[in-house]
């Protein structure tokens, strides 16, 4: 084995960790990165292993605390593993990981029920300061990517909602589309089985998206915001740079494939390649900025 | 909707019916029945395994096959139920509580046969329902919102009340321990650890399975070994199909259980444990005889397994209509639709709608495979029985620990399924109901969650329940069935003629004691007891026979009344 520079690396098959279970968004993506690994890394084939639990933080922990041999890599999503390695209960530190690549990002919108007079977001913020707070807003979860968006968005736009929390997405459309909440923050991934059913106002990413081209931007709106959610592959930390190298090189690969991306298209996953250099970038200022977001609104304290 | 219907299920049933489609359904149905039997192995994680075998498979087939092995599972999760008490469903968990005593009493046949039979009644005409109101009715569990939700657990929550045995009090120990079980983990909404201990592993929480391997099979074996009674091997077995009078006590049941299995199967979050306790509840409160549940009667093994079939279809409504899916299995089927690019949605019906069709047209099918499958293999099963308990119970060991590890693939599971192990025998000798543990663990999550979205919902707090009318109407409702479940313990305590330690049952002891034991001295409690037939329940019967004398008396009565 040439451990020392990567060359031949893999000559064996390398086991995957996906921190949620078989047939979530995650496990659909990671099989199509599957069909195209072998044709990129001799051949040999990928193992999945499902460690789901806590928000994936089980799975996340195991992939921090494997054998850097780089023959155990992990499916990880940002922004859960930055917040979960800042919440009191941290069972990982952000630098545990070493980023592979980007291959996913799932942009958040803000989403009302048709029936709901709301047609503009300028509407929603009209009608978010005559509630005076009370208008409930859905996300899923506390502590995470939506609470996060939930909570810059008032600082942006200047308003107070009344958080409700969902178990999972599915969960809060059906609150929505029955009208017992007046919105929530979505997931591109997430809304796309409802555009009929709901009105789209705004959409955090830095463009339109080609799938909804008629949504604006918070940034055409006038107002600088952006939120989503990122999946990646990493390594843990202390895995041969030779070997992190070779792996970036053969996702750089994957994620270019015309075929690969036609497929990510039919499985309704925004594909946005980063390399993993620019994806530990990014991580890096989202830690920073969730971090004065916690420290603010006081989330880190165990009442 | 209305006729129009017809002619594309017509063709759905055309495409079902081709030899590939046809072959595809019928493993998914078998393979079913296998993890449906298995305890432990449940269709979530047999589904997840073949989730990716299938994608070489065209979407038809391949979707086939994965609901063939959800819906089949429910078919399957009754036989360990009832011939060893050992759920191998979470939804089969109250069919235990009469197929096991059947099974006892010679009537394993007759209990597994019923059990094929109201899953087949229910399933299909679950179906129907799905196929004609499938966007009207997934409309209507729109209404459901988080208080709507909170209301239905108060209700359900009642059922603790009926399956709390002789001890109101031990009942209610039992419901309090299964909230706890349910709160080790992280907070189901703030996502903050609670009895986790610094683990990582239990910050997911304590996995049902391991719950119910644990209660059930271990404390199963365990109890058995400790009282050296071979249970069910000696019992005759009298008939294996159901008699006509069975099938006319039964069939009420059936078609009640359908609608509430259904209809509680529209809204996301009633899993069939859920909907299997609600049914088994009703029939109790239907039944001419309720004292009688829990001691065989057939009527509660029928109500249970339908209305965990019912449930199934039901859980289609919402999946095709909207692409949400009722529970971890159907979540994991929707992982499936999404990886052949198919969008459950209202487009589905239009863009997609071979497929639907297909997909409905194949579980009618599969439900008919499924009754000519488990029918005949009642005969098999009724003589695993007759399998000598020590050899028996090693192999309800292992398999519960592969079930209990096959969950997330850690040890951890299997400690927990064994330390659940010496709980449920423990609750067993203090004579401490399992079975509201198990309700209140399924029902934990839900209660918690729906509970602090109707607070966060509004300034109101919880008096925001009784503002909506369908959270009014179903609190109302909760109220009244726990109401009138104390009043039917208060009256059954002072029915003239019980003594302080037995209710009603339909053994007479002083006969059966002379005829079948002539060696006992009679004891002089017995020789006073009214003519009135007592109830004794599953725990009383040890202790009272305890009382007695010997442990060789002991046995004897074991012996008599199984």
């Amino acid at each position: 084995m040439n451990k020392s520079n990567g060359e031949g690396y893999p000559n064996k098959p390398v086991q995957l960790i996906i921190a949620f279970t078989a047939g979530g968004s995650s496990d659909v993506q990671a099989r199509i990165v599957e069909k195209y690994w072998k044709k990129y890394f001799n051949d040999q084939p990928l193992a999945f292993e499902y460690k789901p639990g806590a928000g994936g933080q089980v799975g996340f922990t195991e992939i921090a605390r494997a054998v850097p041999d780089g023959y155990t890599i992990g499916g990880v999503n940002v922004p859960h593993i930055l917040l979960q390695s800042l919440s009191p209960q941290a069972t990982f530190c952000k630098d545990d990981f070493v980023h592979i690549a980007q291959v996913v990002n799932d942009p958040q919108l803000i989403v009302v029920n048709p029936n709901n007079p709301i047609r503009t977001l300028d509407d929603f913020i009209a009608e978010a300061k005559k509630k005076e707070g009370r208008m409930t807003v859905g996300i899923v979860g506390t502590f995470t990517a939506h609470h996060m968006a939930l909570l810059k968005l008032q600082d942006i736009l200047g308003v107070k909602f009344n958080a409700v929390p969902f178990q999972g997405s599915a969960d809060q459309n059906v609150a929505l589309l029955g009208g017992h909440i007046d919105a929530i923050i979505g997931n591109l991934n997430d809304i796309m089985r409802y555009t009929e059913q709901f009105r789209m106002l705004a959409i955090a990413s830095e463009n339109r998206h080609q799938w909804l081209p008629d949504v604006p931007t918070f940034q055409e709106l006038g107002y600088s915001f952006t939120s989503d959610i990122r999946r990646g592959f990493s390594v843990p930390a202390n895995t041969d740079p030779a070997i992190v190298q070779r792996l970036r090189e053969g996702f750089q690969q994957i994620c270019n494939d015309p075929e690969y991306l036609n497929e990510m298209e039919k499985i309704g996953q925004p594909a946005a390649y980063l390399s993993g250099e620019d994806f530990t970038k990014y991580c890096d200022r989202y830690y920073e900025e969730a971090k004065q977001l916690i420290d603010k609104y006081e989330l880190n304290k165990k009442n | 909707m209305g006729m129009d219907v017809f002619q594309p299920l017509l063709q759905g049933f055309a495409t079902a019916l081709t030899p590939q489609n046809l072959c595809f359904g019928f493993i998914g149905c078998v393979l079913g029945t296998l993890v449906g039997v298995l305890p432990g192995i449940g269709p979530t994680s047999a589904i997840a395994m073949l989730l990716p075998l299938t994608l070489i498979l065209d979407p038809t087939p391949a979707i086939i096959m994965l609901s063939g092995i959800y819906y089949g599972a429910m078919y399957g999760g009754s036989t360990t139920a009832i011939l060893v008490n050992i759920p191998g469903e979470i939804s089969s968990a109250p069919t235990a509580l009469d197929g096991y005593a059947m099974a006892k009493k010679g009537r394993a046949g007759p209990a597994l046969a019923i059990s094929a039979i109201s899953s087949f009644v229910a399933g299909t005409l679950s179906l129907v329902g799905l196929t004609f109101f499938a966007p009207t009715l997934a409309q209507l569990a729109l209404h459901f919102g988080p208080p709507e939700y909170f209301a239905l657990m108060l209700l359900a929550l009642s059922v603790v009340i009926n399956l709390s045995g002789k001890s109101l009090i031990k009942g209610l120990i039992s419901a309090v321990a299964g909230f706890f079980v349910a709160m080790v983990g992280m907070d189901p909404i703030t996502g903050i650890a609670r009895f986790t201990f610094g683990s990582v592993e239990l910050m997911s929480g304590i996995d049902f399975v391991s719950v119910i391997i644990g209660l059930f099979a271990i404390a199963e074996v365990l109890s058995t070994w400790e009282a050296q009674v071979t249970p069910v091997i000696r019992t005759k077995l009298t008939g294996l199909m159901p008699t006509k009078e069975d099938l006319r006590e039964t069939f009420p049941a059936m078609l009640r259980s359908t609608v509430i299995g259904f209809f509680l199967g529209l809204l996301p979050g009633c899993s069939p444990g859920v909907t299997a306790f609600i049914a088994y509840d009703t029939e109790k409160r239907f039944s001419r005889v309720p004292e009688t549940f829990g001691q065989g009667q057939i009527a509660g093994v029928a109500a249970a397994e339908g209305a965990n079939n019912a449930t199934t279809s039901g859980g289609f409504v919402p999946l095709l209509s909207f692409g949400i899916p009722s529970g971890p299995a159907l979540a994991v089927l929707l992982g499936g639709f999404m990886m052949y690019g198919l969008q459950p949605g209202p487009t589905l019906f239009e863009k997609n709608a071979p497929f639907v069709w297909a997909l409905i047209a194949s579980m009618y099918i599969g439900n008919v495979m499924l009754i000519i499958l488990n029918l005949p293999l009642i005969g098999l099963w009724a003589r695993l029985v007759k399998v000598p308990y020590p050899l028996l119970a090693p192999i309800i060991l292992i398999s519960s620990f592969i079930g209990a590890y096959s969950v997330r693939n850690k040890m951890m599971d299997v400690w927990l399924a064994i330390a659940f192990g010496l709980i449920g025998w423990l609750m067993r000798k203090l004579e401490i109901p399992s079975v509201p543990l198990i309700l209140t663990t399924i029902l934990a999550g839900m209660l918690e969650t729906s509970i602090k979205q109707t607070l966060s919902m509004g300034d109101m707090g919880i008096y925001l329940l009784f503002t909506r009318p369908i959270s009014l109407t179903i609190c109302i409702l909760a109220l009244l069935l726990t109401i009138s479940s104390l009043y039917g313990r208060y009256k059954k305590i002072s029915l003239p003629g019980d003594d302080e330690e037995f209710s009603s049952e339909s053994i007479e002891y002083p006969e059966v004691f002379e005829k079948k034991s002539p060696v006992l001295v009679k004891p002089r409690r017995y020789l006073h007891a009214p003519k009135a037939v007592y109830l004794v329940r599953e725990h009383d019967r040890s202790r009272n026979v305890a009382k007695c004398g010997s442990l060789r008396m002991r046995q004897a009565g074991e012996q008599v009344q199984r």
